[in-house]
Parts: structure tokens; C-alpha cells; sequence
């Protein structure tokens, strides 16, 4: 999918040249999981990734990749080098088996995009706003003393495992970022702008119809090569498969 | 974890807010190395006052953004909104040592929002896992019951002065509780009573935790805005409580 490819550029442009960190991904690596439900108490948390009111950006991306692999990547800082609140974003980018996007429905996506909210990693308590785009993660003390202590490697490890389990992903890549000096009011108006190019894939793939003079997806559509495409294709398809 | 679940329902003005924070200090410093939620489900929102935890966001907060999302025409799916609710629900937790609390809220907003309601109690219940003790004081009167917003409680303690208002208000909450909570045990804490008060019929049908007279020093903490951990331990509603709860979990804490 190459909807996503002016964004993912942007985003690019704004990290360092060279990770701090990079794996790929390993079984081994996945962090011990928790308890869905469970709590972190300000007595038992080390700190706050975008917590204390620092920026927390959250996005997830579908993309195709020049090599495909499942990579964790880290810019900044790593867990047990954290001390207080921070800011922090973390990126996802998907890539779709290829007979899925050539089939993509809206359900897929849809169940692709919630697999971020089902990962409860031991000690590491994420929060999503998927209104705000914000990702807010408590970290707690246990974990860092852990030998080793836990690390990003371990969370987007989790997270490529658990997305793997979607049938259409062929490959993930998930980048945190902890770097102060990262321009990250810029990254939130890109998560904020890939998440209407997915509301509106969604919506596209959604209906049966689509009014554009009506619909309010109309303006990332005129500004998103590919959209309106794939919206006139989905149409004549249905329109097709009803005759 | 096996939480404990202490509810306290009855007519306004009977001392529901002064027992349940009383209940919470007594659960507090018995046992410190225990979790205790305190909910503050009374539109009033006196205990974060007696406790001295002021909150920086109700439950009603979250209630209206999430709603008023839906009315901007955000179609969000219940796992979109579930999480929502989570990430800010954790701002709406304030802690002091082993005490979180949390308040509902003011629900001013007219409408129907069944579907946010029912993600918040979801959201609620599974928050409660977290805690040994959840103490819930009840809004005045028989709501709370009725809408099974206090479903799922291990105890229900009737508060009432002795006026037949009063009783009949716990009367009544009691008659519906046991078609629609499924507590384990049911009592009744007659407050700011005065001397040769008898606990009329109505104790016949759940047990009397406790009588508690008038306490002067707690009107004037009351009066003040003042915390009930500045309470002398030996004044007359903190005893009471303290019969009470020892009378509900089996164990001896005057």
C-alpha cells in the first residue's frame, strides 16, 4: 500500500540518519505479558513515557518495504537509561501480504489497527487515546531490575509477534522514539494525518456508496494520491459483483 | 485478587460520606500494605473532601468527551472507545499511600448515553480488580441500585438517622437490593441517633452494625471541610464504623 509513502517520507525526515538501537525480530526477545487489567501505582512506576504533560504520539502506518524484514528500531534512549518523564512516540509500519491488498476489506484493517490495544506487556502499562493519537506508557520499577532489565526490544518484539498473528501482515517495523531533540509536535500532525488516510481507506471499504461532495473525508482524499483510486475501484467492484 | 466490595447507600443527609471515609481510614491504617479504592459515586462529592484527595478529572468528565466525540460524528468502534476511556480513567485516579480514589462525577448532560455508560462500568469493574478494598459511597436514595450501577457489591451497608424518612429510604433499597445486587451480606448503621433510640422493624430484616450518637467533633470537623484522618480515634462515628466493619468481615478492629 502506497498511501501511506508521502507520510512515512515525512516522518523519516525528521528522525537522526542512524537508529540507537535496531534488532530483528526474535522469538527470544518478546517481553513476559501481563495482566490486561492490571494497574501500575505511583509508588511502583519508574516513570512515564509521555507522561507529566510531554508529547506522546502514536501511529500506525501501512507500507511496503524496500527490505522486508521485522525490525525493531530505537531512537533515543532505552528503558533502563530513563529516569523521569519523557517525551516519547512510537510509529508502527505494516506491510500486507500481497494478495491481501489486492483483496483488502475493511474488517482487516480495522482488526490490524486494534491489535496495538490488545499488547499488555509485563510492566509496561500502555495507554492509547486513538482520539488524541497519544500513546502514554507507566513503566514500573520491577521491570528495570530485571536482569536483563526490559527493554524497547522486548515491547516491539511482542508487538510484531502479536500483530503476526493477523493473517494479511507480511512484515512490521516499530520505531520508538525517546530523542529530546526530535521535532515531535511535527510527528503528531503526521500521525494525525495518517489516521485520516485510515478512516478514510476504512470508509472507503466500509459503505456502499460514497457521496464525495458529501463526505467528510473529502479533503485528505483530494490531498492523498491513491485514495480516490482505490474508492472508485472498490465501487465498480461492488457495483460488478451486484450484476 | 478477591476484592471487597463495601457499598453504602441510604437517604442524603444521614452521615453516608463520614462512614465511608471513616470506613476507608479504619481499612487504611489496619492493614497498610493493602490496596484501597475509595469511589465517590455521590453527585455531591463530599468524600474526596473528608479524605482530602481532590480529583482532577470524574468519571463524568471522560463520559462527556467520549459522548461528545460520538455527537461530532466520531463512529468509533468499542474497542476505539473502550481504550479511550481507559487512557483517561487513569487521570482520574488520585492516590495518597495505599488510598486511590475515584469520583463520579456530576452527570449533568441531558440525552441517552447507555453505550458510554455501560464501557465506564466496564471500565470501573475491571479498575476494581486491581484493589483488596473498594469502598463506594452510594448517591442518596435508591438510583444506583436500581440502574445496577451497584451490581456486583460483598457488602451493603444501609445508613439511616432515625427518622422514619430515613428508614423507609433503607427500607426500600433494601427490598430492591435483593433482587438486583448480588452482596453477600446486608447491615445497618443508625447515625447521629439520640440517646434511647431503638432500631425499629426494619433491623429485623438485615443485622444493626452499629448505633452511632451524635458526635460534636465530627459536625465540627464536618463544618470545617476537614479530613476524617484528623479525627480522634476515639470519637463517637469512628468507633461506630470500626463496630461495623468488624462486624462485617469477622474480624476484631475496635
Amino acid at each position: 500500500m502506497k498511501l501511506f509513502d508521502d507520510v512515512i517520507k515525512e516522518v523519516r525526515a525528521l528522525l537522526p540518519d542512524f537508529p540507537d538501537k535496531a534488532e530483528y525480530f526474535e522469538e527470544r526477545l518478546c517481553a513476559e505479558s501481563g495482566d490486561k487489567n492490571a494497574l501500575l501505582f505511583r509508588s511502583d512506576t519508574a516513570f512515564e513515557l509521555g507522561g507529566s504533560g510531554k508529547h506522546a504520539v502514536e501511529s500506525t502506518m501501512f507500507t511496503s518495504f524496500s527490505e522486508p524484514e521485522d525490525e525493531v528500531l530505537l531512537f533515543g534512549k532505552d528503558l533502563e537509561e530513563i529516569t523521569e518523564d519523557v517525551s516519547f512516540a512510537h510509529l508502527t509500519f505494516i506491510q500486507l501480504k500481497e494478495q491481501s491488498e489486492e483483496n483488502l476489506h475493511y474488517e482487516q484493517l480495522k482488526n490490524i489497527g486494534f491489535s496495538v490495544f490488545q499488547l499488555y506487556p509485563k510492566g509496561y502499562h500502555i495507554r492509547i487515546s486513538p482520539s488524541a493519537g497519544r500513546e502514554q506508557v507507566k513503566v514500573s520499577k520491577e521491570a528495570l531490575k530485571r536482569n536483563p532489565p526490559l527493554s524497547f526490544m522486548n515491547i516491539g518484539c511482542s508487538l510484531i509477534r502479536l500483530l503476526k498473528t493477523q493473517d494479511d501482515v507480511a512484515y512490521v517495523k516499530t520505531v520508538f522514539i525517546t530523542c529530546p531533540d526530535v521535532d515531535y509536535p511535527a510527528l503528531a500532525a503526521l500521525a494525525r494525518k495518517a489516521k485520516r488516510i485510515t478512516d478514510a481507506v476504512q470508509k472507503t471499504l466500509q459503505l456502499d456508496e460514497l457521496d464525495c461532495a458529501a463526505c467528510k473525508m473529502k479533503p485528505i482524499c483530494d490531498e492523498v494520491e491513491g485514495l480516490r483510486e482505490l474508492h472508485f475501484q472498490k465501487e465498480k467492484e461492488r457495483k460488478n459483483h451486484a450484476t | 485478587m478477591n476484592t471487597i466490595i463495601f457499598a453504602f447507600a441510604g437517604k442524603g443527609g444521614v452521615g453516608k460520606t463520614s462512614l465511608s471515609a471513616a470506613f476507608i481510614r479504619i481499612l487504611s491504617e489496619a492493614y497498610p500494605e493493602k490496596r484501597i479504592l475509595a469511589v465517590d459515586a455521590d453527585p455531591a462529592v463530599g468524600l474526596s473532601t473528608a479524605l482530602n484527595m481532590e480529583p482532577t478529572l470524574t468519571l463524568d468528565d471522560i463520559r462527556l468527551k467520549i459522548a461528545e466525540s460520538i455527537e461530532k460524528g466520531d463512529t468509533s468502534d468499542a474497542i476505539e472507545l473502550l481504550s479511550e476511556a481507559r487512557f483517561h480513567l487513569q487521570d482520574c485516579i488520585t492516590e495518597s499511600g495505599n488510598i486511590s480514589f475515584l469520583a463520579i462525577g456530576r452527570p449533568e448532560a441531558a440525552g441517552c448515553y447507555c453505550k458510554v455508560n455501560a464501557y465506564l462500568k466496564q471500565v470501573i469493574e475491571t479498575i476494581s480488580e486491581n484493589f483488596d478494598y473498594v469502598v463506594i459511597d452510594g448517591e442518596a436514595g435508591i438510583e444506583q441500585i436500581n440502574r445496577r450501577v451497584m451490581e456486583n457489591i460483598t457488602y451493603l451497608i444501609l445508613v439511616s438517622d432515625s427518622s422514619r424518612k430515613g428508614i423507609q429510604v433503607i427500607s426500600t433499597i433494601h427490598d430492591v437490593s435483593k433482587r438486583l445486587t448480588s452482596c453477600k451480606k446486608t447491615g445497618i448503621i443508625f447515625n447521629r441517633v439520640r440517646a434511647g433510640f431503638a432500631p425499629s422493624a426494619i433491623s429485623e430484616a438485615a443485622p444493626v452494625l452499629a448505633v452511632v450518637g451524635d458526635d460534636s467533633e465530627q459536625a465540627e470537623n464536618d463544618m470545617q471541610g476537614e479530613s476524617v484522618f484528623n479525627l480522634a480515634a476515639d470519637s463517637p462515628l469512628f468507633c461506630g464504623a470500626k463496630a461495623a466493619l468488624s462486624a462485617l468481615i469477622g474480624e476484631d478492629l475496635t
